[in-house]
């Protein structure tokens, strides 16, 4: 079982395809991937697209028979619309988790609205999955002090910290709703965060669909040639994201 | 000929990377000599102990090893001087760390070094990815203060400033891009956008594994791309610091 935890919608892929995920699909077939965790692209750039990208994303999964499982994104600066927002695309679209980009959207981890869509993610048992590594609002440490904050919201690292933040991503690991997935690091960093890290709160993503670029091939690679328990790998790759899923 | 932009040798920390090692990864991914740089702590305070142990692995395969050295310009005089030592020693690339060393890319404390390196020129190989003291923008800055030198823009501004890097390389031509941690997928589009005479092969192993990344690139680098981009470029660059 392979499930990618970091996928997108991208705005290239819709302008091609439209709502039709075939050719989407395709790729993870050619690299036995089973499901994806699937995030939009449009409605993190563009709040006014932020509904309707959401209403994409919820209608491109629902066309997969569960392989897609679609994350939505909101923008805390809508106020009382965005968290209105987090809370239709669970509950009526059925969406299961929530993705924020603070250095794309603009806004700070210390946002009061961006507190409230976290605390309702707890309430409905969505995990919030944060792109990290970038400074001045998305570094690992600063989504570390969201979830000492709402210690009963499930936050994903997307990026484990990147290339140069990964250690702060290790630390961040020390709270024990924080949750990383490998979709940045190098190797020699994937190793140690799998050496050192909750090997239960681990999951693999490509960051795939944000343009044509054949990313699954190099991370999936990656993956796979890192020198991590077998059982390990395991969980990272399938194991646990299933359980992040149900949480 | 397939160089290896940049490579990390020695025992330290998260590197594990011995010359037998590194001399069989080679081999195995068809790859006849690489750069080799020291372990952080050596770019970072111990120079002097760093440059020797490289020097010392390429003197023992001179064929295989390209040395560079690398100094902390928070050392000042002492820290040209150790790039001379280096460099009658043997040394041919500059290693700056900026992320590591402490500085930020374009600040003045490294103008010294800089000097010294036009004087007798030899290329300049930055990291660059960390935001705020190692950006492609602060490798231009570099570039047109000392246009008589090379400078290699290690990891092309990996992971944040991908964006940067091809309207900042545009601006420059003593800019060349290194392809380590920019992954291979992303970099083959600065060489398409920028030519093939710019980029340069890397893999920083051991941070990420030699013969994987080679393989990787080999999948998506256009044939016709390969002589430059896998040592012609770097070796290029190279022949002009040993020009009498």
């Amino acid at each position: 079982m392979i499930i990618d935890c970091h996928t997108h919608w991208g705005m290239c892929w819709a302008d091609r395809d439209g709502d039709d995920p075939s050719r989407w699909l395709a790729a993870l077939d050619a690299y036995g991937i089973d499901r994806a965790f699937l995030m939009g692209h449009a409605g993190m750039v563009h709040q006014d697209r932020s509904k309707a990208d959401n209403d994409t994303v919820a209608r491109i999964a629902a066309k997969t028979g569960g392989r897609l499982i679609p994350i939505a994104s909101a923008w805390p600066q809508m106020g009382r619309a965005g968290v209105d927002e987090v809370r239709r695309c669970v509950e009526h679209l059925g969406m299961k988790g929530l993705k924020l980009h603070p250095w794309l959207q603009g806004f700070s981890t210390a946002d009061p609205v961006l507190g409230d869509m976290c605390g309702l993610a707890g309430e409905l048992n969505v995990p919030v999955f944060f792109h990290d590594g970038t400074p001045c609002y998305s570094l690992s440490e600063q989504i570390a002090g969201l979830a000492r904050r709402f210690p009963s919201t499930t936050f994903v690292l997307g990026h484990a910290g990147l290339l140069w933040n990964w250690r702060s991503a290790l630390e961040a690991c020390r709270q024990p709703n924080v949750w990383i997935c490998l979709c940045g690091p190098h190797r020699r960093a994937m190793e140690t965060l799998c050496d050192r890290a909750d090997p239960d709160r681990i999951v693999w993503g490509t960051d795939y669909g944000f343009g044509f670029a054949d990313s699954i091939r190099y991370r999936l690679g990656l993956i796979r040639s890192a020198r991590i328990a077998e059982a390990v790998r395991e969980k990272v790759l399938g194991v646990n994201a299933l359980r992040l899923l149900r949480q | 000929m397939n160089v290896d932009g940049y490579v990390t040798l020695g025992v330290d920390r998260e590197y594990d990377l011995t010359e037998a090692d590194l001399l069989r990864a080679m081999d195995s991914a068809q790859v006849d000599s690489a750069v080799i740089a020291p372990v952080d702590r050596c770019l970072a305070v111990h120079n002097r102990e760093g440059n020797d142990l490289i020097l010392r692995a390429a003197a023992a395969h001179p064929t295989r090893f390209i040395p560079s050295c690398s100094v902390n310009p928070w050392y000042g005089r002492s820290a040209v001087q150790e790039i001379e030592r280096s460099r009658s020693e043997g040394a041919r690339i500059l290693v700056l760390h900026p992320f590591v060393q402490g500085f930020q890319a374009n600040d003045e404390l490294v103008w010294p070094l800089l000097d010294s390196i036009a004087q007798q020129p030899m290329p300049v190989y930055v990291h660059t990815g960390t935001p705020g003291n190692a950006t492609p923008w602060q490798i231009v800055d570099l570039a047109e203060r000392y246009p008589s030198v090379d400078f290699i823009m290690g990891h092309c501004g990996a992971t944040d400033f991908w964006n940067d890097v091809i309207p900042a390389a545009r601006c420059v031509r003593n800019v060349h891009l290194e392809s380590s941690l920019a992954r291979p997928f992303l970099f083959v589009a600065y060489v398409e956008e920028l030519g093939a005479d710019r980029g340069i092969m890397g893999s920083c192993a051991p941070l990420d594994d030699l013969a994987f990344e080679w393989e990787q690139m080999r999948r998506v680098l256009p044939a016709e791309q390969w002589p430059g981009v896998y040592g012609g470029n770097l070796c290029r660059l190279l022949e002009k610091g040993s020009a009498p």
